[in-house]
């Protein structure tokens, strides 16, 4: 049934959006994630990847969370010569995070899963109001 | 006219279990409105649909444990329990109009 599949379609839209939000926690989290040694990368950030995928069981085209990619932009960089992670000029690396960047992927993270819940419970009661047709 | 086959084969199938057996189903109904026209008649209706409900909500079960043991998303249970609400809410609703349509044939002054 087409409400049916419209909810199994709007779940895979809230699973890969749960996924998205997963890997800006990890993005946030990690935003101070120094090297181990001078010369060490310190943590680069993921950006997640989204998939169109045919479902042939549900005969609709759902989404799916694809490969986490990591950002290849320059890392930053801070003064802190006490750090055991500083080169010769005193520079620590820094995770490419920017956690306003990291914020507003959130939000829209939060604004795409509220759409695809919007989706379910309109669907559920299009079901409802349908069934009620029997009830007199 | 699905209404009102099932209310004939409703009233045929109760007619055979009230007189379990001694009454035979009207050949009329049976041919007009029943299996003889490829259509399935009441008991084995009500069987089907409690069949598949049942499926439904087992499936609603299993994904709920699944989350509690920790193994399955939320999301997985909230679609397989509006999947099962719906099958169930559907079957309570064909039930209901299915019992009215026999009440209204019972009152039926013959």
């Amino acid at each position: 049934m087409d409400l049916l599949k419209s909810i199994a379609v709007a779940a895979s839209g809230l699973r890969s959006q749960a996924g998205r939000m997963r890997v800006i926690a990890e993005n946030l989290a990690n935003a101070d994630s120094t090297p181990e040694r001078a010369g060490a990368e310190p943590y680069r950030r993921k950006i997640v990847t989204f998939q169109g995928k045919l479902d042939r069981e549900l005969d609709a085209q759902v989404v799916e969370l694809g490969r986490v990619e990591r950002d290849r932009s320059a890392f930053r960089s801070k003064h802190d010569p006490g750090h055991p992670a500083a080169d010769a000029t005193g520079q620590v690396r820094m995770p490419n995070v920017n956690s306003l960047i990291e914020s507003m992927d959130m939000r829209e993270a939060q604004r795409s899963y509220e759409a695809n819940l919007n989706v379910i419970s309109s669907t559920r009661r299009m079901l409802q109001r349908t069934i009620d047709i029997l009830r007199v | 006219m699905t209404t009102s086959s099932f209310a004939a084969g409703a009233y045929a199938s109760m007619q055979g279990i009230g007189a379990s057996g001694l009454l035979k189903k009207p050949a009329g109904i049976a041919g007009a409105g029943g299996a003889a026209a490829g259509m399935p008649d009441f008991s084995s209706l009500v069987g089907k649909a409690l069949e598949s409900t049942a499926q439904t909500a087992r499936a609603a079960d299993v994904q709920a444990a699944n989350v509690a043991a920790g193994r399955s998303d939320i999301v997985d249970v909230v679609t397989a329990v509006a999947e099962s609400e719906a099958a169930i809410e559907t079957l309570v609703a064909v039930r209901d109009r299915v019992i009215a349509a026999y009440e209204e044939i019972m009152r039926m002054p013959v």
